[in-house]
């Protein structure tokens, strides 16, 4: 039949335009004008300066860390222990492994909201001055706390710490000459021109093959972070921002009062110095022994001494399930990190094999 | 096929003179081949019969021609125009009943007409209300206008159908099987109706397997077999295009044979003496003619008579007598 | 008719130039409103908050332990009573209706022989399937806030009102929460845009309407199937019903515009798509019905 096979043109063409528009985006961020030369000291020197302590912005942060989806684990071992250790390990869990989309407004050193967007649901940190506030929309529950007078700086939420800038900050900060530094092809992220730091572990132990940091190469903000481990092209921890802005973020986002009907809790905060140094633990984790440090550089292993209890962290039916048998205890593995808790109850962690962690905990 | 259109499709006719024009239209389903080669003349003015068994292909070919089916092949134009090329300017001024009315059962009659009317983009929306309501009156619903089209019956709605083509003035209007459905009242003022809008000068294309309708007020006609167009003119080309007999009525039948076998007539034998002896016509002789002879030979003449074959018989022998629908 | 006579004169007198088709719009609109099926649907569409807001009050248990934790709100302030009933109708009582709609749209047309006297008239394949298309996407508009607003109608009438709560634990006026209401109304009819065009192309595919309908509302719960399926994650971004229920991206303090702007950016990919393929597949469809 001589059908027009003209008017099929449009449904052919509009996948085509659609494409070309998806991949222009892509084409289009990378066109973006490419900053001045720098060698990898001035951008990491570039990255110390960085002054920017007012900034709004949407970050995305993502995981292939080789471990399950817990976020629905969670839920059911999170009713059946009533241990809080179990549940924070499971929200630390939660943190990790599943996707999240973070907004953060911080106005200088004491004012700053970090705002995890979940599904119909959301958790808030806030602090604004001495005060700090948790608030979890799902169960309606707020927790209070107020800082010592003399603190400058707040030991941050745990949320917080998942912004590249932090996290590039304690990576930066870990530079050493275990660390060869090089500088890759300009990026681009939130719309911003970026230099690519990459950090090259110089040991042939840890689980990390690389770390990329894009620093804003108008301010060294870092702008996003990816963690590559060993014998992956794909990243195993992504965070980036992924839209930014410099503006002073509104003063109402600052003060927060529970809404009617939350149920607010009190939290007395532990002194400064008891405060884990690298943050990255929840607030109410001060009631936890001190650790101690062993390594250098990529090959540190962090060592909790054995809890009072040490069945609340081995019997936990969501741990069973996560860890395998080892000698000498139960082993998490994941791409990056290997966490150790032994039957005696210590729990040794580093970015390391298990071997590794085994001959640190038989010493 | 008998062509008997006078101005013919012999010669190409400049489109403007013609309502419809088509040239080898032809509509495949499938395998089936629905219309064959179809080449129709449809002069302005004119009101032209579209006749053919069921299943012939008259609806099929009444959809080309308003663009609702693409052909296979073939071209058409209406109103001088192009078809499919010209749609939009063509069918503001054709109005259409194709294949019995269809309209929305939970709307009245005249939201329904008012509805197709603003589908039209030259219907000016100021006149439509005394539009519609004059076409209804026009098929005589002016009572019914309000009542939901559920509630109407057959005929009804064929009316209406018939109304919904009369909405705005129209060039051309072609009805397909206007009167399925209508009480004879009905038929009667549909003949009528369209004897009025061919004295306004619409040229009016009606299909119709009913024959006696179609003698009654059209101007002209084709006939349409399996597909493919066996006769096309004016009724009277048809019509003579079929037999005359002479049908003489005499006591005296084996004489009055004798004498039309002299004229070179074929009455063939009379089945019985005193029954009517009939014979074929040829153009040559002139009717008076035998009523002369055989009254110079002495034959008593009852009655005598010369019959022009009907359509009725021309439509039997053109598209066979079977009752089968072909294909 | 006699040429004499001054008013059938005017009635011979014909547009110069063809009208845009606002006219046939509105007739459109006209029939679809006045279609019984039509306001059934909305009447049932209400239904919905009332329902659950009725229920939660005979209950008055306080939580109901599942679902988003914000329609355990409602007790607290009535004004949340249309979102919760939105959050539910979402999944399946929209999608049914809207699919009712756009599968009707064109096979209902030929199911009523009324297509052939449309296009005859004529009425244009494509201005035929643009009005159509629109009809469906102000149905969408009316079916959300119908909802919308017989929640909120319902939770005045059953519960208290007062300022509301954000997810962000923000809490703003009523005036406030009612223009997020309306947003979020918005937000669904944006998300139904999509499912209203691939309503549209299988409409022209078939003259059985409820073949269409049945056919548009199956593809709406086969798409959120797929979007619960972690092993069609790489599918998901582009599953129109991916970005549904991220409406609640408008109850945060400040707004969260992004999944707006992915949802309708989405559902616009959709109806550009399924557009051309309505097109296609009508243009110089054989109208044989
Ligand atoms: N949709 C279709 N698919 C396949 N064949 C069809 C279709 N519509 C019609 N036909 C075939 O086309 C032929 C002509 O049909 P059409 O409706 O044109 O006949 P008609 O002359 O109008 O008959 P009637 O006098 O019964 O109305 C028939 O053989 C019919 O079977
Ligand atoms: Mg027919």
């Amino acid at each position: 039949m001589p059908r027009t096979w003209h008017r099929w043109i449009p449904a052919a063409a509009a996948p085509v335009a659609i494409g070309a528009v998806v991949l222009g985006g892509v084409f289009a961020t990378s066109a973006s004008a490419d900053p001045a030369d720098k060698t990898p000291q001035q951008v990491l020197e570039l990255a110390a300066s960085s002054t920017v302590d007012t900034f709004s912005g949407t970050i995305e942060q993502s995981s292939n860390l080789g471990l399950p989806d817990v976020s629905g684990l969670g839920g059911s071992t999170g009713s059946s222990s009533d241990s809080s250790d179990g549940s924070d390990l499971t929200s630390a869990l939660e943190l990790l492994t599943a996707s999240h989309t973070l907004r953060v407004y911080v106005d200088g050193p004491t004012q700053s909201r970090v705002q995890i967007l979940d599904d119909m649901a959301e958790r808030d940190a806030i602090r604004n001055g001495d005060d700090l506030w948790l608030y979890d929309s799902n169960d309606s529950t707020a927790v209070h706390s107020t800082l010592p007078a003399d603190a400058s700086t707040a030991p941050d939420a745990s949320a917080e710490s998942l912004t590249p800038a932090e996290l590039a900050t304690r990576f930066l900060d870990a530079v050493d000459p275990s660390t060869e530094v090089t500088i890759g092809d300009p990026v681009t992220v939130a719309g911003r021109s970026a230099y690519d730091l990459v950090l090259t572990p110089d040991s042939s132990t840890t689980l990390v093959s690389s770390v990329e940091i894009a620093v804003d190469a108008d301010t060294g903000l870092p702008l996003s972070v990816d963690v590559f481990a060993q014998g992956s092209s794909d990243a195993a921890f992504h965070v980036a921002f992924t839209s930014l802005s410099l503006d002073t973020p509104s003063a109402d986002l600052f003060d927060f009062t529970p809404p009617a009907g939350t149920d607010v809790t009190e939290k007395a905060l532990p002194n400064r110095d008891d405060a884990p140094a690298d943050g990255s633990v929840a607030p109410d984790a001060g009631t936890h022994p001190e650790p101690t440090v062993t390594g250098t550089g990529w090959d540190t292993i962090v060592e909790l001494p054995a809890s009072t209890d040490p069945s609340s962290l081995t019997d936990s039916p969501m741990l069973s399930q996560l860890t395998t048998s080892v000698d000498g205890g139960h082993v998490l593995q994941t791409t990056l990190l290997t966490v150790l808790i032994t039957d005696d109850g210590r729990v040794l962690a580093g970015a390391v094999p298990v071997e590794s962690l085994q001959a640190a905990a038989g010493k | 096929m008998i062509d008997c259109s006078g101005a013919g499709s012999s010669a190409p006719a400049h489109a403007s003179g013609l309502a419809i024009e088509t040239t080898a239209l032809t509509k495949r389903f499938g395998r089936q081949t629905v219309v064959d080669g179809l080449a129709l003349s449809v002069p302005r003015g004119s009101v032209f019969g579209f006749l053919g068994p069921n299943g012939s292909g008259k609806t099929t070919t009444i959809r080309m021609l308003l663009g609702l089916a693409q052909a296979s092949g073939g071209e058409i134009s209406v109103l001088g125009e192009r078809m499919p090329q010209k749609l939009g300017s063509v069918l503001p001024r054709v109005g259409a009943l194709i294949e019995g009315p269809g309209f929305s059962p939970f709307l009245s009659g005249s939201a329904n007409l008012r509805r197709l009317d603003s589908a039209d983009g030259f219907a000016p929306n100021g006149t439509r209300s005394a539009r519609v309501s004059r076409a209804l009156d026009r098929v005589g619903l002016g009572h019914a206008a309000d009542k939901k089209v559920r509630a109407y019956s057959l005929g009804m709605k064929q009316r209406l159908g018939i109304a919904n083509a009369l909405l705005a003035p129209r060039d051309l209007i072609v009805l397909d099987e206007p009167t399925n459905g209508l009480d004879p009242q009905g038929t009667r003022e549909v003949r009528s109706l369209i004897r009025s809008l061919a004295d306004e000068g619409t040229t009016v294309f009606v299909s119709s397997h009913l024959l006696a309708e179609i003698e009654q007020m059209c101007t002209h006609a084709a006939v349409m077999r399996a597909g493919r167009l066996v006769a096309q003119g004016t009724l009277d080309e048809l019509r003579s295009a079929g037999t005359t007999r002479v049908i003489v009525t005499t006591p005296d039948a084996d004489a009055a044979a004798q004498v039309l076998r002299t004229l070179g007539l074929d009455p063939g034998h009379p089945d019985a003496p005193g029954a009517a002896v009939t014979a074929t016509l040829p153009e040559s002789i002139e009717p008076e003619d035998i009523v002369a002879a055989l009254v110079n030979a002495g034959v008593r003449v009852r009655g005598f008579a010369v019959d022009h074959a009907s359509l009725e018989d021309l439509f039997v022998a053109l598209t066979g007598e079977g009752f089968d629908v072909v294909q | 008719m006699s040429s004499s006579d001054p008013t059938a004169a005017s009635l011979v007198a014909r547009r110069t130039r063809r009208s845009l088709g606002v006219g046939f719009f509105a007739s459109e609109l006209a029939v679809l409103f006045r279609r019984r099926r039509t306001w059934a649907m909305l009447l049932a569409l209400a239904a919905v908050p009332i329902l659950i807001a009725v229920a939660v009050r005979i209950s008055s248990s306080g939580s109901s332990g599942r679902g988003p934790a914000f329609i355990d709100s409602i007790t607290q302030n009535g004004l949340f009573v249309g979102i919760a009933g939105l959050t539910i109708a979402i999944p399946l009582f929209l999608p049914l209706t809207v699919g009712v709609v756009a599968g009707d749209s064109i096979a209902g047309e030929a199911n009523t022989a009324t297509l052939r006297y449309l296009l005859v008239s004529p009425v244009g394949r494509i201005r035929l399937l643009v009005v159509k298309y629109l009809a469906a996407v102000v149905f969408c508009l009316a079916a959300t806030l119908t909802l919308s607003i017989a929640g909120i109608l319902i939770g005045i009438a059953l519960f208290p009102v007062g300022p509301v709560t954000l997810l962000s634990g923000d809490t703003v006026s009523i005036g406030d929460s009612l223009v997020r209401s309306l947003l979020i109304a918005l937000y669904a009819t944006v998300s139904l845009l999509g499912l209203s065009a691939i309503g549209l192309f299988i409409s022209t595919l078939t003259d059985a309407p409820v073949g269409a309908m049945a056919a548009t509302v199956v593809l709406s719960i086969v798409a959120q199937v797929l979007d619960s399926l972690s092993q069609t994650e790489w599918l998901h971004p582009w599953l129109f019903s991916h970005y549904w229920l991220d409406f609640a991206d408008l109850l945060r303090q400040p707004i969260e515009w992004s999944s707006f702007g992915q949802n309708a950016l989405l559902q616009l990919g959709y109806v550009v798509v399924f557009g051309a393929l309505a097109y296609g597949r009508f243009s110089s469809k054989d109208i044989l019905s």
